[in-house]
């Protein structure tokens, strides 16, 4: 169903990032990092009146044609990037939120890790194949 | 980037459809204020210098605000030097697009052609015709009658440069304008009822109306309405905000009740420009808009912004002058939320009509622009991604670029940065998009180098020096790659190296091996038509392109600094420590230590590096590439000293683990000097690599002190080099020679010194240090003579001294008893012993030692010993000298000693004479050649491999006075001392032939040193007692015959020398003489033919240390003949109960021959 997932450090450098059709990667790439934009933007607007009890799920951060990109925003600020097809109409914002609890219980485990460096990329292959069981899903 | 081509594509469905006249061109520059400004034209007229008129267009430009006489009011104008007719057909719609006013600008040489001239400047008005309030030509270069004439619409102008009131003519103009606009919107205001009112409408709709009953309540609200909304848009270019508000709020209504959506959106666009331009007056346009600040005339910036607030609006002092008005303008002006909301609606109205898409277009662009003041970026990117999907028709690449670079500039103004660089990139493709026939690689470059910030991208690696690096590698990949591109097809190489360099240099990491071989290759491309340097590039607009060394081509892990080689190495005189103390702290010694950590590199090493001489700097490297890396002419980069460096070439295997490599280069003056980094060239690309930017790189130091030039010298020997190093090889040796020699043989060894150096050789110093100590060692192992070598001193460079060495070796082989007694059970029979159980019990304590098998004990003593010493050669000279430093040389000797002879018995006989006794040593050669021994004057005793022989050497006892004993006991354990003396005396000397090899003939020395024993040395003492006797004033001895007369009286005297410790005596003393027949009979019987005068018997009393007593008789000898005389001692001393060991009362026997006295004489 997510044809593009990534994870973005709180300096905004990518620390995962998985898309569905391999040979336009870099597509994905563009279109994450553009929407680190509106993340920060979201971020920005919120963070100022609480931000302790702020929602980590931003929600849609912008259609394009095709896609539709989705944006999540952990407490220690590490964003998780979904981008979708906009052709499926079956996911609802419920099943989005439930994606990104998801990706960021697994992202938990990742840092839970004793080997694993805060700033290095995930090479994690329970958070790998978490992500591939996401993308798989329904398409 | 795939969005936009999507969105291109779906742009290109449409281009059948859209035919109709209309206006294509949306200005992007337009803001909210806008709607505020009337439209002047300003244009050339027939031939005009482009440079002169932007002059001219400039000053006309400056007037853009121009505050009315007589009200409060000011105007504003936006002036254009091009406007398409189409777009001023849409003024009524929206009136500040209707052109109002055109000022043509014209040269003209004469009067002939200024009728044609005048023709133009109508020509030009034609295009305008309709919408023109007035105009105005100015004419420059025209003199003379028509110049003289006065016209309003025509100002005369000598020249360019002179013509000082162009300003004063615009405002002028610009009022008259006023004029016409103040009536024309007086005269639509007023006209409430009656006439019929006109319907006003925009190209695309007039055939749309044709036949419509104008008489429908409908369609007169809708003139109504229109009509509204126009007088709305002339209130507000006249400065009536107010009014504006109002008929902007009925046109709305009465539109919104038609359903006329394309002019309720403009009611509303009129309605949100009238409240942003009250509650934004200082404008949405930012500092990228058009707009010119009014400068040119003279006026300050402050006053500028003072006359640019609105009647009404808020002053300074927050109070206005109409209360009344405020009120009113606030109860019909939206809020700021509220202009979002209406600028929205007008959007989606104008979104109905595809005509109109300039229109909308132009009104995001206005409402992102107040939405940035707002900044309320999420919403302003809605409308901007709402104006991405906009259909324009068929866009011209050129407007297609223009888009998107706006498009970039509204996401850079509400903060998007990196939609922003997208979109920027999109324009640079779209430079280059293959279609065009005339690509502009220049102007992609150009728009590629603005997205840098966007992707987080500086073109400094030093910015991604610190830590891995971060960032969106495969987006900045593809940047750099097409910065390559765009510079390469520029037409500028060393840009494209300088691109490719830094790609390679910052994204390393994220290349795969395939890229790497690519990204290399090219660049090998590259720089051979353009080698990368180390130069700032700098490119037109003022960019500069910092060098990109390559420091992870190869990688380098750690930096040392090595000392020179051992025979190198300079030394600080001792003496001179004193000097070299640092001066910095006054006390000797402090627990405080200055410790910085970042002043690690900084640390000066130790050791010192020498002028002219060659140094080396080792650095550990790797090569991260998956293929053989050539980096040549890799350096060293110091500073400090003048320094020579020697660039070496390197080529490391794919992948390479840590690679040791060493860089030298020689100091050419003295000094600190501080290695900085390197410099390398790798794939043409030259780089000089900094260490100060390189944190992972270890190093223990980079400073060092160059010192003075020393002379340098070089050593050869005579002997061969050793192969093998010394056994404790503590330390490093220059040179080490080896040589086999026997026990006992000395070797010369001849050493040559060169000064191969370029400075004087002055001071020259010879040590040396034995370093096994294990071994006892007899004598000098290395004696030399300094003196004939020191005078040939200062040595020039290239002269050369020697020096002969003489090694001399004697070493214990004995091996202890074992093989002593080994030997003696060999079977070599020991005879004429005189004393015989005391040696028998020292030679013999063999029970307990008895080795098991004969066979080992005797490849015991074959063994081979080495002896190893080193010598040391202290130098100086030159410049270094003066700075007290010098070097050293060392030459190692390693000698194999080969035992020779061994002495496996020593005893002693005494010898005829008291002072004398012979020495009797069982010589076995352990050699596999024959031997000859020789002793001082000895015959030659020849010796046979493994042969052993008894010879006999007479020796000298030798004195107890020339030796400093403190007491008796000291002596009976031998001392080195006394062995050295004894060794003086008991010297064998050997000639060791080897009849293998005749033509080698070797000598040496044998000695009997640590050979002798206890009781052998105490024969060999000269008694503490000495006995001097004297017949007839003649000292005689054993074997000295003393002569005598028959009937004289023979006079003799007995001396007691006491030269121990104690006091000795009293003794008695008898003299027997005897004859002795030489058939062993020995007749004592002589009573009749010796008498004594006095007594035979001597009584001497005691002797204290040191004195001598003496007694004397006299002997008559009766007849012929030999006598002996016998003394015979008779100890007295009994009393005081001590012995004496009698061999301290070896007395001499005398001998007397009694000769026959002449006859005459006694006749």
């Amino acid at each position: 169903m997510a044809v593009c997932i990534a994870v973005i450090a709180k300096e905004n450098y990518p620390l995962y990032i998985r898309s569905v059709p391999i040979q336009n990667e870099l597509k994905f790439h563009y279109t994450v990092h553009t929407s680190l934009d509106v993340v920060e933007e979201k971020i920005s607007a919120v963070g100022k009146a609480m931000a302790d009890q702020r929602e980590l799920y931003l929600g849609l951060l912008y259609p394009t044609e095709d896609y539709k990109v989705y944006g999540y925003v952990t407490n220690s600020k590490v964003k998780f990037v979904i981008v979708v097809d906009s052709s499926n109409t079956s996911l609802r914002d419920n099943e989005i939120r439930s994606m990104f609890r998801k990706l960021h219980n697994s992202f938990t485990d990742v840092m839970c890790n004793p080997f694993y460096n805060p700033g290095d990329t995930i090479q994690s292959k329970a958070f790998d194949s978490m992500v591939s069981a996401m993308m798989v899903q329904v398409s | 980037m795939q969005r936009e081509l999507d969105c291109q594509t779906f742009l290109s469905q449409y281009l059948s459809r859209a035919h109709e006249k209309e206006m294509s061109v949306p200005d992007y520059m337009q803001c909210a204020e806008d709607h505020q400004t009337v439209l002047v034209v300003v244009q050339p007229v027939g031939v005009v210098p482009e440079d002169q008129f932007f002059r001219i267009y400039k000053r006309i430009a400056s007037v853009a605000q121009v505050s009315i006489r007589d009200s409060q009011r000011n105007l504003y104008i936006r002036y254009r030097h091009h406007y398409l007719p189409e777009n001023n057909e849409w003024g009524d719609f929206q009136t500040h697009r209707k052109v109002v006013g055109l000022i043509s600008v014209t040269t003209c040489g004469s009067a002939k052609e200024w009728p044609q001239t005048l023709d133009r400047f109508h020509g030009q008005k034609e295009v305008f015709g309709a919408t023109l309030y007035d105009s105005r030509l100015l004419v420059f270069g025209l003199q003379g009658e028509i110049a003289e004439q006065q016209r309003t619409d025509v100002a005369f102008y000598s020249s360019y440069d002179d013509c000082p009131d162009v300003e004063k003519r615009v405002e002028d103009f610009v009022e008259s304008i006023f004029i016409v606009l103040e009536s024309k919107r007086l005269d639509r205001a007023t006209d409430k009822s009656g006439d019929k009112i006109p319907l006003l409408c925009v190209p695309f709709e007039k055939k749309d109306f044709v036949g419509l009953d104008t008489d429908s309540r409908h369609y007169k609200k809708r003139c109504q309405g229109r009509m509204r909304k126009h007088v709305g848009d002339l209130c507000l270019q006249a400065g009536m905000l107010q009014d504006a508000l109002v008929h902007y709020h009925m046109a709305v209504e009465l539109l919104r009740s038609v359903n006329d959506f394309l002019w309720l959106g403009a009611a509303l666009e009129g309605l949100c420009s009238a409240s942003v331009i009250f509650h934004y007056p200082g404008g949405t346009a930012g500092k990228a808009a058009g707009r010119k600040p009014s400068l040119a005339q003279g006026q300050g910036q402050a006053a500028d912004a003072g006359k640019r607030h609105r009647p009404g609006a808020l002053t300074a002092n927050g109070i206005s002058a109409d209360t009344s008005s405020e009120i009113g303008r606030a109860k019909n002006c939206l809020s700021p939320e509220d202009i979002i909301e209406k600028y929205k609606e007008a959007i989606s109205y104008y979104g109905k009509y595809k005509n109109a898409g300039v229109i909308e277009l132009e009104a995001c662009v206005k409402a992102v622009r107040v939405l940035a003041i707002q900044k309320r970026a999420m919403e302003a990117s809605e409308f901007l991604q709402n104006a991405v999907y906009i259909n324009l028709g068929q866009l011209s690449e050129e407007e297609k670029i223009q888009r998107y670079s706006i498009l970039s500039e509204l996401y850079d103004l509400i903060g998007f940065h990196r939609k922003s660089a997208f979109f920027k990139r999109v324009a640079a493709m779209q430079c280059v998009a293959p279609t065009i026939p005339e690509p502009g690689w220049r102007a992609c470059y150009k728009l590629l180098l603005e997205t840098l910030p966007g992707y987080s991208l500086s073109l400094d690696p030093k910015d991604f020096s610190k830590g891995t690096h971060r960032g969106w590698a495969a987006v900045q990949m593809r940047l750099l790659h097409e910065l390559v591109y765009a510079s390469r097809r520029m037409g500028n190489p060393g840009l494209s190296v300088r691109h490719l360099s830094f790609l390679l240099q910052t994204m390393l990491d994220f290349l795969s091996d395939q890229e790497k071989k690519e990204v290399t290759q090219s660049l090998e491309n590259y720089t051979s038509k353009c080698p990368g340097g180390m130069e700032v590039l700098t490119l037109p607009d003022g960019l500069k392109l910092p060098p990109v060394p390559f420091t992870k081509l190869p990688i380098i892990r750690s930096v040392k600094l090595l000392d020179l080689p051992i025979s190198l190495r300079p030394h600080k005189q001792k003496g001179l420590l004193g000097n070299n103390m640092s001066t910095k702290s006054p006390f000797i010694y402090s627990p405080i230590i200055m410790h910085n950590r970042g002043e690690e590199r900084n640390k000066k090493i130790e050791f010192q590096w020498v002028q002219g001489e060659v140094c080396e700097v080792q650095l550990m490297v790797y090569n991260p590439m998956p293929f053989e890396l050539r980096v040549e002419h890799m350096g060293l980069l110091t500073s400090g000293v003048e320094f020579e460096a020697l660039p070496a070439a390197l080529s490391l295997p794919a992948e390479s683990g840590l690679y040791p490599v060493t860089l030298v280069g020689v100091p050419r003056t003295a000094g600190n000097i501080t290695v900085n980094g390197y410099h390398t060239s790798v794939f043409g690309v030259t780089s000089d690599c900094l260490l100060e930017g390189l944190p992972s790189v270890r190093t223990s130091g980079c400073m060092v002190e160059v010192i003075p030039s020393l002379p340098r010298l070089q050593l050869s020997t005579s002997l061969p080099r050793s192969a093998h190093p010394l056994q404790p090889s503590k330390e490093e040796l220059s040179s080490s020679v080896s040589v086999q020699l026997f026990n006992g043989e000395t070797q010369h060894l001849t050493i040559t010194l060169e000064n191969i150096g370029s400075e004087d050789l002055e001071t020259l110093e010879v040590a040396s240090k034995t370093c096994n100590t294990k071994e006892k060692l007899f004598g000098e192992f290395l004696s030399w003579n300094l003196e004939e070598a020191v005078s040939q001193l200062p040595l020039k460079p290239g002269q050369s001294v020697t020096l002969t060495v003489n090694i001399k070796v004697r070493l214990d082989f004995s091996g202890g008893e074992n093989l002593l007694q080994d030997l003696n059970d060999d079977g070599i029979s020991v005879t004429g012993l005189p004393i015989s159980s005391p040696l028998r019990q020292v030679l013999r304590p063999r029970a307990e030692t008895k080795p098991l098998g004969s066979e080992s004990s005797k490849t015991d003593y074959n063994h081979i010993k080495t002896l190893e010493a080193v010598m040391t050669f202290k130098y100086s000279g030159g410049a270094g000298k003066v700075e007290g430093y010098y070097r050293d040389l060392t030459l190692g000797v390693h000698v194999d000693i080969e035992p020779s002879v061994f002495f496996t018995r020593v005893s002693t006989l005494p010898a005829t004479r008291t002072r004398q006794c012979h020495l009797l040593l069982d010589v076995f050669n352990s050699t596999e050649h024959e031997l000859t021994v020789s002793a001082k004057n000895n015959q030659d005793l020849v010796l046979h491999a493994s042969e052993c022989q008894r010879m006999a050497i007479q020796v000298d006892k030798f004195d107890f006075d020339t030796l400093p004993q403190p007491d008796q006991e000291a002596v009976r354990y031998t001392t080195p001392k006394l062995l050295e003396e004894e060794r003086l005396h008991a010297q064998a000397s050997m000639i060791n032939s080897t009849l293998a090899h005749p033509s080698v003939r070797r000598r040496g020395e044998a000695s009997v040193e640590g050979v002798l024993n206890q009781l052998v040395l105490e024969h060999l003492q000269l008694a503490p007692l000495q006995w001097d006797v004297v017949v007839n004033g003649k000292p005689c001895d054993c074997d000295i015959i003393a002569d005598c007369k028959v009937g004289d009286a023979v006079p003799l005297e007995v001396k007691l020398t006491n030269r121990s410790k104690n006091a000795v005596g009293p003794f008695a003393l008898t003299v027997v003489p005897f004859q002795d027949y030489q058939n062993g009979v020995q007749n004592y019987d002589l009573q009749d033919a010796v008498t004594f005068i006095g007594s035979n018997t001597f009584y001497i009393d005691t002797v204290n240390p040191t004195e001598n007593s003496v007694c004397v008789g006299a002997l008559l000898f009766l007849y012929t003949g030999d006598f002996y005389l016998n003394i015979k001692f008779q100890d007295d001393s009994a009393g005081q109960g001590k012995e004496l060991p009698p061999s301290w009362f070896g007395l001499p026997s005398v001998h007397i021959k009694a000769l026959e006295a002449p006859i005459e004489a006694g006749a």
